[in-house]
């Protein structure tokens, strides 16, 4: 009862003052929340923008084998290496292989494995973070060290030598990269169940007999799933880039299977005698991985709390 | 003021970098190519600044045929396949050298005779010095065939040297055995003859070629001019070899003018060099071969029809023409047909996918849904086994899966770096690879390494009693039309049985500035930079 007392008496004290500012706020304010309005409608624009592109690819890639317009691979060697022609909008490579074809069948192998390699580090990773962050102790400690070691190596370097050591293909590929980019997600998942676990509904929920199993399904995870899934939107570009760094490598998809890094590698030699073979893998990696970046970048802005209109 | 101060800070910003790269650039190529600033131009300029800045002719050659991948670090011939570094670049020379028919002529000797079946006496050139200074000798041949008997590990086989006697100017080698292709032996690379009373020192020899090495290292070799070459006098004063396993990495050295010349360029680049005046090209047809050996220990492999369907199922027509870009020849057996016992004189079967499809259907293999052929519940999917250090293994390897699957065979493409590893273990069906199948003009080594039950590289468990029962007689032939013809007999039962394919033989390519002369490729792959070596 005191300390109301007290706060109303301090709010009449500041009152006549407050008043004389309030005018010229609230003739500041109103701009800003229009401005605000405006961003967030912008932001909500992009991300439908980018969700259609991103949609379109996954649509394009599982639709893959009805959408060639040639057999990917059917190899023609009397056909090898024809320039982009109505025929073949982007040419042929060496075995005589329908390169659009080929590009729209690799988005399967690049994309997919990309959304797998994502959707592994970032169940993985949050498991191994919600359970530390619960347990605490020891158990933590000597947990979080080990994902300390994994972050201690440079990605790519790091995935170089596990690809290496398993041998190429694109499941290998995928487990060199699953190795390296866990931890990451492990540490986010750790701070924000700390965090979840002290707040006073959590101790409400105990106190109702909720058991662990609830606390952490129920309350934890849909409370830490924000800040893990911008982590993985803007993984996706990144993953992808890495994949196809290492089919490029020979480490990942190994010929014949369309896939957009092994594409490139198999025709680096001609970039300057048939740029077109060289050049439509890449403009495909390109173009994916900037609609998933910007997408990243666009659901990120999207859940920033700072951009949320009063 | 402002926007003058950041366009400084730009242009600050990008000139210090650029000036890195390019300092980095010079100081990387030497003096050869420091002022070499145009792929067109860089024909003369090179010369030229090499000639007015130091005085001296410097030549660099980047090749893919020197380095780790390909076990030729080092000048040292009595180690492992070293002998083709110490050969190619001019810092060694053998006994006899290979002519284009792969025939040996004199080169250190003047001549041999076969005093019986075990004994040859070979006389020696008078006029040879190593670059240690001292004389070759009898005695210093004598020395250097010991120590290469005690050391190498293909050598002591091949030659069977029981005993060596020296004599002036002559040497008699006494063998275990009866060995008639001796001469085309001893002209391999490893027979390079090293003045062994100079110790290696940091992979460097004495020996007796027109060039003398400075340095060795992994990727590199650099050489000096032997002043004192008994052949004449030597055109260039200083040669830098560049290893390098990328081949586009060689082409780009070349069209920036980094280096002279290059061997191992891919087929893709050639067009970039072909047609244009600032390059040249020289060609030779080799007996590289690239082949598959199938795995008789397969279980799908050990039937006939299956094997022969592979053999007819492969377009080698298409390979050449279209994947090496017409640079190669198709293959029936494993010697070209500028040999003696060439595919002149041999039948293979042709590419002929109906054939193949009708014989597969006739030994009981039905098409399933997938295409893919089935056996008593067994689908007909076979591991290809290859590696990726040889370009043009592994659009082989592609090609002949697409091909195969037309007539209903699965390929699992096993390419890796370890192929050996698999190899001795029996894990593949269809192990393809690439070796130099004559490389001493002979046939004998190729059949007596694979082919024979008891061979050291015959990890397929093939086995003809025939083909062993006529090695044994090419073994004990002397006479050269003799041996021939036992070897094309041999060649006919290794595809008769359809144990091997035979695909294509490599067309060996060295592209060189427009001014350089005497640098040409060889049937042998061994004979490159020679004292003729110049540049323009």
């Amino acid at each position: 009862m005191r300390e109301a007392s007290e706060r109303k008496n301090f709010i009449e004290e500041e009152d006549t003052t407050e008043v004389k500012k309030s005018v010229k706020h609230a003739s500041e304010t109103g701009p800003t929340v229009r401005v605000q309005k405006i961003k967030k409608n912008r932001i909500k624009g992009k991300l439908i923008v980018f969700l259609i592109l991103a949609g379109a690819l996954l649509f394009v890639s599982l639709f893959a084998r009805q959408l060639c317009p040639y057999d990917p691979y059917k190899q023609d060697l009397s056909a090898a290496l024809q320039s982009p022609s109505p025929e073949h909008l982007m040419g042929t490579d060496r075995f005589g292989r329908d390169l659009l074809s080929r590009i729209i069948m690799g988005s399967q192998a690049s994309i997919y494995s990309t959304l797998l390699l994502v959707l592994i580090v970032s169940v993985v990773g949050t498991i191994f973070g919600v359970f530390c962050g619960w347990k605490g102790g020891k158990v933590d400690s000597v947990l979080m060290r080990i994902s300390d070691i994994f972050l201690a190596f440079p990605e790519l370097v790091f995935a170089l030598a596990v690809a290496g050591v398993l041998g190429g293909g694109i499941q290998n590929a995928i487990f060199a990269m699953a190795a390296i980019a866990w931890p990451k997600y492990a540490r986010i998942a750790r701070s924000q169940t700390l965090a979840q676990k002290e707040t006073p509904y959590m101790y409400a929920a105990r106190l109702s007999g909720d058991t662990t199993f609830q606390m952490i399904f129920k309350h934890i995870l849909p409370n830490i799933m924000g800040p893990v899934l911008v982590t993985a939107m803007l993984d996706i570009g990144t993953m992808m880039m890495g994949l196809s760094g290492l089919s490029y490598l020979g480490l990942g998809a190994m010929p014949p299977t369309a896939e957009w890094g092994s594409m490139m590698s198999e025709s680096r030699s001609m970039l300057q005698t048939y740029p077109w073979v060289t050049l439509s893998p890449g403009v495909a990696i390109f173009i994916s991985v900037m609609i998933f970046n910007l997408l990243g970048d666009t659901v990120r802005d999207y859940l920033d709390p700072r951009q949320r209109t009063k | 003021m402002k926007k003058k101060l950041l366009s400084l800070g730009l242009v600050a910003g990008f000139a210090i970098p650029l000036a890195a790269c390019g300092a980095s650039t010079g100081g990387n190529t030497n003096e050869t190519t420091a002022e070499t600033t145009t792929a067109s131009a860089s024909a003369e300029t090179t010369t030229a600044s090499s000639g007015s800045s130091t005085g001296t002719k410097s030549f660099t050659y980047g090749t893919t045929g020197y380095g780790i991948d390909m076990s030729t670090v080092g000048t040292n011939p009595h180690d492992g396949y070293t002998g083709w570094a110490t050969i190619r670049y001019g810092v060694g020379e053998t006994l006899f050298k290979y002519n284009k028919n792969m025939e040996p002529e004199p080169w250190l000797a003047t001549g041999y005779e076969f005093v019986d079946d075990t004994h040859i006496k070979i006389t020696l050139r008078d006029d040879v010095t190593f670059s240690s200074g001292r004389k070759m000798d009898g005695q210093a041949v004598k020395e250097c065939l010991e120590d290469l008997v005690a050391k190498h590990d293909r050598a002591p086989g091949d030659l069977k040297i029981a005993n060596i006697t020296a004599d002036g100017q002559t040497v008699t080698i006494e063998t275990s055995e009866p060995c008639p292709a001796f001469i085309n032996y001893i002209s391999d690379p490893y027979g390079c003859i090293i003045d062994m009373q100079v110790p290696e020192k940091d992979m460097i020899i004495a020996g007796t070629g027109p060039f003398i090495a400075t340095k060795v290292t992994d990727d590199s070799i650099d050489l000096v001019k032997n002043e004192n070459y008994w052949g004449g006098d030597v055109k260039l004063d200083e040669l830098h070899i560049k290893g390098l396993n990328d081949g586009d990495t060689l082409t780009a050295l070349l069209q920036t003018g980094e280096v002279d010349a290059t061997y191992g360029l891919p087929y893709a680049s050639y067009p970039l060099f072909e047609n244009n005046s600032a390059y040249k090209l020289a060609t030779a047809e080799t007996s590289r071969q690239f082949f598959g050996k199938m795995n008789y220990n397969s279980e799908f492999l050990k039937d006939e029809n299956v094997r022969k369907a592979i053999c007819m199922g492969i377009d080698k027509e298409g390979f050449v023409n279209t994947l090496l870009q017409g640079h190669g020849a198709t293959s029936k057996g494993p010697f070209p047909a500028t040999f003696e016992f060439g595919d002149g004189k041999i039948t293979a079967p042709e590419y002929d996918p109906e054939g193949a499809k009708k014989l597969l259907e006739d030994a009981g293999w039905v098409a399933g849904s997938d295409g893919i052929r089935e056996k008593d519940g067994k689908k007909l999917s076979l591991t290809w086994l290859t590696y990726p250090g040889r370009m043009e293994l592994p659009l082989l390897a592609e090609s002949a899966q697409a091909t195969l699957k037309d007539i209903g065979v699965d390929i699992k493409i096993n390419q890796t770096e370890n192929h050996k590893d698999f190899w001795k273990k029996g894990d593949f069906d269809i192990y393809v690879s690439a070796m130099v199948t004559a490389p001493t003009g002979d046939p004998e080594y190729f059949f007596t390494t694979h082919s024979l039950s008891d061979s050291s590289s015959n990890h397929e468990g093939y086995s003809n009693t025939e083909l062993d029962s006529l090695a044994a007689d090419l073994h004990k032939e002397f006479d050269k039309t003799k041996r021939g013809e036992i070897a094309t007999k041999m060649s006919q039962i290794l595809i008769d049985d359809n144990a091997y394919f035979f695909a294509s033989h490599l067309q060996m390519g060295i592209f060189t500035k427009a001014g350089v002369t005497g640098l040409e490729p060889h049937p042998c792959d061994y004979y490159e930079i020679t004292a003729n070596t110049d540049i323009n």
